[in-house]
């Protein structure tokens, strides 16, 4: 087990004492490798927290997190010799805004500066920064150019390179979609299909999109309101009854494959979970 | 860094809330330079129970405001100290003999770094500190045996205690004034009522209202680059930046991660601010109309007469 949160709380305080919980009696675990999750929740339901959690940023207020066999809690962190860097490096976590990271002059100093505080050596590290400057499907010529001068997409696929670079065995993304235009959402997101699938790493995406979890996710986790209300694949999340309760809207292959079905009063077998799935069931039952 | 109150607002009900912003900042004012006219011990005392008493009485958490002036206890205690110790005139009042010996330095060596490697674990720091200095001065007083590298003594003369108190309380009561003003008045009343106040200095052609607006908006902004700043700093230690560690190079590559988005986004979000402000119709210069109107109230002549009087108080007991 990579990542073990054990009955995990977390408070923010501000400066009266009065604690907000953000996370509450939160148990979990996440292997090492073979997962594709995905986590959703309304805006405050406590998503980012959790994931800040998986590499340490933050520490539990309640509870243990264990990550790579380095037990995270109140009591461990007050000593000194927790060494939590080589947790970060393992743990690779993109942040929702890239303006919060980028810094350096060029692209290809930012995106060689995660390696680097890792040990990475300077040429080692440009070679990482060019090979996944085009993974994240930018070429050559950005290598050059100063990070700011970029689009909002592509500030986001920089941020992405930065920490792909670090070669990390888990991804976590917040929002690693959000402000990018269609098409280009669905190319990032067949880029960490590729990584967990080619190279057999858990990757963990924070989104709102329902097509996205539908599509793509092995395995779903819903936070509400600082509870972890639902692991499990994605399947039986979205034929639950009070889905709408928790304020998540159905995928549009679903809502089609049930319009579908009503209208022609048929029954599908089996799962539809990408356009390609729903086409080639429909054409089947047409038969 | 959460800890840090100066300018920041915080919903309340009590009368010190709804007093009119213009009075609160004359009344700030005029308190303010009561408290540096003050010269007798037991005024200063009386005042600073005053202020307390007005804090309690406007039902402001003394504890946030004791918080407040937590990161600024160093600075203040620091004063005291090197007041009391280098300030030799008037009277002398305290007198301590001193062994510098090899066994006394070490035992105070001892002592100073027994309280390094404890210090994280008391609650009252402050206190465990005080206790640390005296314990130092105890060693240095009572051994006085082995081989001696010369005889000292400590003095405490009463000018320079009564200088290291004046200062030392001033500076409290002005901070905590100053964080009454901020706690209980919401940026856009501070923003009106500064404007108003300064409204004189247009005879001699300052743009006031500009003014105001400058003020206000960078208290305003405060907590929120404060909060900005923890994100990057997250996001950094996300990418293998140890803000707690590392050699003097490596602090200097920190300190330019932190810095570098810091002001992008500042610059950003200035930018974001002055397009929201034009989409309004904001232009500098012009009249506006307002949503909330500055109403005097019979509180308001109160609080105004009675800050001016105990201005004038100080004043009279000072020249007389």
């Amino acid at each position: 087990m990579a990542i073990k949160f054990e009955r995990v709380g977390y408070e923010y305080k501000d400066i009266d004492g009065k604690g907000y919980l953000a996370l509450a009696d939160v148990t979990l675990n996440i292997n090492k490798t073979g997962e594709f999750i995905t986590l959703i929740g309304e805006t405050g339901s406590g998503k980012s927290t959790l994931a800040q959690h998986m590499n340490a940023l933050l520490t539990p207020t309640e509870g243990r997190v264990h990550i790579f066999g380095m037990k995270i809690s109140r009591e461990t962190r007050k000593s000194k010799n927790l060494k939590l860097n080589p947790i970060r490096q393992k743990v690779g976590l993109v942040f929702q805004f890239p303006e919060y990271q980028l810094f350096e002059e060029t692209v290809e100093n930012d995106i060689a500066f995660g390696p680097k505080n890792f040990g990475v050596s300077e040429a080692e590290a440009k070679e990482r920064a060019k090979k996944m400057l085009n993974i994240v499907g930018l070429d050559d010529s950005y290598l050059s150019r100063s990070p700011f001068n970029l689009s909002g997409g592509e500030k986001k696929r920089v941020s992405i390179a930065g920490i792909l670079a670090m070669e990390p065995d888990i991804l976590v993304l917040d929002e690693p979609t959000s402000g990018l235009d269609p098409l280009g959402r669905n190319a990032l997101l067949e880029v960490f299909y590729d990584i967990h699938q080619k190279l057999d790493k858990t990757v963990v995406i924070i989104t709102h999109d329902m097509n996205t979890v539908y599509e793509y996710a092995k395995r779903v986790l819903v936070m509400r309101e600082g509870n972890l209300v639902y692991d499990g694949n994605p399947t039986q999340l979205f034929s639950r009854k009070n889905v709408k309760s928790w304020n998540l809207d159905v995928p549009d292959i679903l809502k089609l494959r049930r319009a579908l079905e009503e209208k022609f009063s048929i029954t599908l077998e089996g799962e539809t979970r990408s356009k390609a799935q729903l086409m080639a069931k429909i054409k089947e039952a047409l038969r | 860094m959460k800890n840090i109150v100066i300018g920041r607002y915080v919903p309340g009900n009590s009368f010190l809330y709804r007093m009119d912003p213009r009075t609160k900042l004359i009344a700030l004012i005029a308190l303010m330079v009561a408290a540096f006219l003050i010269q007798s011990f037991t005024h200063m005392l009386v005042s600073l129970a005053l202020v307390t008493l007005l804090l309690v009485a406007g039902r402001i958490s003394v504890k946030r405001v004791y918080l407040g002036l937590r990161p600024l206890m160093f600075l203040l205690f620091f004063t005291f100290i090197f007041q009391v110790m280098f300030n030799q005139e008037g009277d002398e009042i305290f007198t301590l003999p001193l062994h510098y010996s090899l066994l006394s330095i070490v035992a105070a060596a001892a002592v100073v770094v027994f309280w390094f490697m404890t210090k994280k674990h008391v609650r009252f720091k402050l206190f465990y500190f005080l206790f640390t200095v005296a314990a130092v001065f105890a060693v240095l007083h009572y051994i006085d045996f082995g081989v001696l590298f010369g005889e000292g003594t400590f003095r405490v003369f009463e000018e320079g205690l009564s200088t290291a108190f004046f200062i030392m309380v001033r500076l409290i009561i002005i901070i905590m004034l100053s964080t009454i003003l901020t706690i209980t008045t919401k940026p856009t009343d501070l923003n009106l009522g500064l404007e108003r106040v300064l409204k004189p200095l247009r005879i001699v052609r300052i743009n006031t209202e500009e003014i105001a607006m400058i003020i206000s908006i960078a208290l305003r902004y405060i907590p929120t680059l404060l909060d900005e700043a923890n994100k990057i700093m997250l996001a950094q230690a996300s990418r293998g930046v140890d803000f707690q560690e590392g050699k003097l190079k490596d602090k200097v590559v920190q300190i330019i991660s932190l810095l570098v988005p810091m002001f992008i986004i500042s610059f950003q979000r200035s930018d974001d601010l002055a397009n929201a402000m034009e989409a309004r119709s904001f232009v500098p210069g012009q009249p506006r109309t307002r949503l909330h109107v500055l109403t005097w109230k019979r509180l308001d002549t109160f609080a105004l007469t009675l800050s001016l009087v105990a201005l004038v108080a100080v004043i009279v007991v000072r020249v007389v």
